[in-house]
């Protein structure tokens, strides 16, 4: 296994290292809480975060299997199209915003605008998310398995939303739907795959009032 | 719309095949896009039914097929009836019938302060010499990115096509915008609608994905817009092409984000978007993934690490508050600032955003350029003007009011055949450039219509050669004001300029541009 200790290295340094390293799985980063925009934009390989990351980790992501062991900052996973990202601690503000596809896995507490504009991916959040999660959400599945704040899925536009807990206030075009067995089999998959001590069939799914909630 | 009741339709009877044999032609009703023609479905009789909704297009006479129509501009209802002018009172009762506000295409309507009350100051015997345009060179480069990134973009004419998303464009279009780019050596944008496959070897002079077949030299380049809605971005997205262009604003919609319905995402546009056929593809207003000016800094980090260091990263800005904004792209590390004026057009905004909100393109221009002279980067960082640059003569103005590029977006449209009937927004463009219908699209052949618009980017190099040479200069980047004289007032507060006969600008401009620091809820 590579080790890179990133302590007060530039993320041009450290990035062209992990470039470098990337075939020789998996790839083990320590010390690089200063760094935002850390694994950008990677379409294979294993990278191993011990410790915190900052902002904009994983940005990018095109299918590498990435985990942080500490906390992240805002926007993790941004903008991912494959891959896996999973985070042992909790996220910041944003988490999983514009994903196209691949897994964002949070096991703490996700901040406000988790998801927003996902528009494929599946967003797994298994402590509790801030206010506006899943925000003009247009395709994909966002899993909270603890509670939600203010506005939760407003806007939604396509996709499925499960939440565990309790939410505050449901957001714009929302409805409330029964869940499906395929519903049951998808989550309890995702549960077994993660490690997460769930009960599907307590879930409840939200889902878009009207497929077109801006005009008539 | 400012234009309702300003023109006159008239069908010569004598020659209109209708007229003769009714029922036979029904084409100026099948490509108005305003509905002023109607065929009675019983008599097959063509009847002008809607004579006040003329933009004034001419669409209908260059379809015609016996040249039979005429359009004329109305007596002007500025003069007469101001303000309850025919278009406000038709604005006010269309609003109080459907409780909608209008939603049009292309840009403003209404005089708004240009480039056309500047003058150029020729060459005589007090100042340099006037250069000879058959003999002599003209350099007409513009470098982006030097001593900042791996690749460089080394312009061979100080123009770019501006972004213009696939969605509000036709594939087609954006095909012949790449083609015309390839020809002339400047650069075409993906817009905010993700990329068009094609572009990336059109765009620098392929005709096959393979790089294999130059067909076009010098060749172009192509760059990538990254937005607010992100539509179709990836790594590789990012990567395929020249440069990336982050946007912040532009001028014909500035604080606002673009919404393209559902109706129009089609197969094609869903698979570059990455979104399911049919939803709306809402862009916001700004970026859910950006707080503060210093994520923004990481956001430009990050976009030059998946690139590898290899692009320039460039910003557009909306015409806003130009200095304090141009100071905060510097600040972000931008290699190129785009501004787009008030007058800068659009695939559709509402009607008062298009036409009222922002500042005058040549007023954008003097605090942008101070705010690049006050970090020492005036030059260095390139300046690119947009907004209602439709020549050389504009061009010239531009730069020498310290822009180092201009873009044409509505003036590619036009290039590309557009009649400007402002009605881009209803997606049925009969020349199939604002249309995603296949048989409007049809209509549009990219290598004949990239042609054009090399055509149209070669004669406009030649204007600018032309003025740069007789104000005895031997390239762009000698321009500068003392080139230029407002011939009124207002131009002269507006932009600095000085007042032409009285040679100096007016006194509150004695001392230049001076920055009034914005503070943020300051009302
Ligand atoms: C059809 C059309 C589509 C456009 N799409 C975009 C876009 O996707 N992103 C963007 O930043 N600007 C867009 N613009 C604005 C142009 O990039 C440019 O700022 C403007 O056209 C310049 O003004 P001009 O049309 O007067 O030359 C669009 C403009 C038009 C006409
Ligand atoms: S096509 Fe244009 S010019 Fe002809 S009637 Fe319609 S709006 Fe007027
Ligand atoms: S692009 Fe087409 S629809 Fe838009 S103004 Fe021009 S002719 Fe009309």
């Amino acid at each position: 296994m590579t080790v890179i200790n990133a302590k007060a290295k530039d993320l041009k340094t450290i990035s062209s290292k992990l470039k470098e390293s990337l075939n020789e799985d998996p790839i083990e980063v320590k010390n690089a809480s200063h760094l935002h925009g850390l694994v950008a934009g990677l379409k294979h390989g294993e990278v191993i975060i011990q410790g915190n990351a900052g902002d904009y980790f994983g940005v990018l992501n095109a299918g590498a299997t990435i985990r942080v062991t500490g906390d992240v900052g805002n926007y993790t996973a941004d903008n991912m199209t494959s891959g896996t990202i999973i985070v042992e601690g909790n996220a910041g503000y944003g988490a999983g915003q514009y994903c196209y596809d691949g897994t964002v896995i949070i096991y703490g507490d996700a901040g406000d605008f988790t998801a927003t504009m996902n528009k494929g991916a599946t967003i797994i959040v298994v402590g509790n998310v801030g206010d506006e999660t899943g925000t003009y959400m247009l395709d994909g599945d966002l899993i909270v398995v603890g509670d939600a704040g203010e506005n939760f899925a407003n806007f939604l536009i396509r996709g499925n939303v499960y939440i565990g807990g309790k939410w505050n206030s449901l957001g714009h075009n929302t409805r409330v739907e029964e869940l499906t067995h395929e519903d049951i089999e998808k989550l309890s998959g995702y549960f077994q795959t993660y490690d997460i001590k769930a009960d599907p069939a307590e879930f409840t799914k939200i889902v878009a009032a009207s497929e077109k909630p801006f005009y008539k | 719309m400012t234009v309702v009741g300003a023109f006159c339709v008239s069908v010569n009877r004598e020659v209109c095949i209708n007229s003769r044999m009714p029922g036979k032609c029904a084409t100026c009703a099948e490509v108005c896009p305003h509905g002023v023609y109607a065929l009675d479905a019983y008599t097959g009789e063509m009847r002008i039914r809607n004579y006040n909704a003329c933009v004034g297009c001419r669409i209908c006479a260059e379809f015609c097929p016996e040249d039979a129509i005429r359009i004329n501009p109305a007596e002007s209802e500025y003069l007469s009836r101001y303000p309850w002018t025919l278009a406000t009172v038709e604005e006010i009762h269309y609003k109080a019938q459907t409780g909608e506000y209008l939603l049009r295409g292309f840009g403003t309507q209404q005089p708004t302060p240009h480039f056309d009350t500047i003058t150029v100051v020729p060459s005589q015997i007090a100042s340099p010499e006037p250069r000879d345009k058959y003999r002599e060179e003209c350099d007409l480069e513009v470098v982006i990115g030097e001593g900042t990134c791996e690749k460089p973009l080394h312009l061979k004419l100080p123009f770019v096509w501006p972004a213009m998303s696939f969605g509000a464009l036709s594939k087609e279009a954006k095909m012949a915008l790449a083609i015309g780019a390839a020809q002339t050596g400047i650069a075409t944008n993906t817009g905010e609608g993700g990329l068009v496959d094609e572009e990336m070897w059109l765009a620098r002079g392929y005709l096959d994905k393979d790089f294999t077949k130059k067909e076009w030299e010098p060749g172009g380049y192509l760059i990538i817009q990254w937005s607010t809605g992100r539509w179709g971005v990836s790594t590789d997205y990012v990567n395929s092409g020249d440069a990336v262009e982050v946007k912040i604003g532009q001028g014909a919609k500035p604080g606002m984000g673009g919404h393209l319905l559902g109706t129009k995402v089609t197969e094609e546009i869903a698979r570059v978007r990455g979104i399911p056929v049919g939803s709306d593809a809402l862009s916001p207003c700004r970026y859910y993934d950006v707080q503060t000016l210093e994520d923004m800094k990481h956001m430009v980090d990050f976009l030059r690490d998946v690139t590898n260091y290899q692009f320039p990263i460039l910003f557009k800005l909306g015409p806003s508050r130009p200095y304090d904004d141009v100071a905060a792209c510097i600040e972000l590390g931008a290699d190129a600032i785009s501004i787009d004026g008030l007058v800068g057009g659009t695939g559709c905004s509402p009607d008062i955003v298009t036409q009222g909100v922002g500042i005058p393109t040549i007023a954008c221009l003097p605090p942008a350029v101070q705010a690049l002279k006050d970090s020492g980067v005036h030059r260095k960082v390139k300046l690119i003007a947009l907004g209602g640059i439709r020549n050389g003569l504009d061009a010239f103005k531009a730069m020498a009011m310290g822009a180092d590029a201009v873009g044409f977006g509505s003036a590619a449209e036009i290039a590309m055949g557009c009649r400007v009937c402002y009605a881009c927004q209803k997606g049925n463009c009969p020349y199939g450039i604002t249309s995603q219908k296949p048989e409007m699209r049809a209509r549009l052949d990219p290598i004949e219509v990239g042609q054009r618009l090399a055509n149209f980017i070669h004669a406009c190099a030649e204007e600018v050669k032309i003025l740069t040479m007789l104000s005895g200069h031997n390239g762009i980047s000698e321009l500068s004001t003392e080139d230029l004289r407002a011939m009124d007032m207002t131009t002269a507060a507006l932009t600095g300029l000085k007042l032409a006969g009285y040679d100096r600008p007016l006194s509150f401009w004695e001392e230049g541009y001076k920055p009034v620091a914005v503070k943020a809820n300051d009302n």
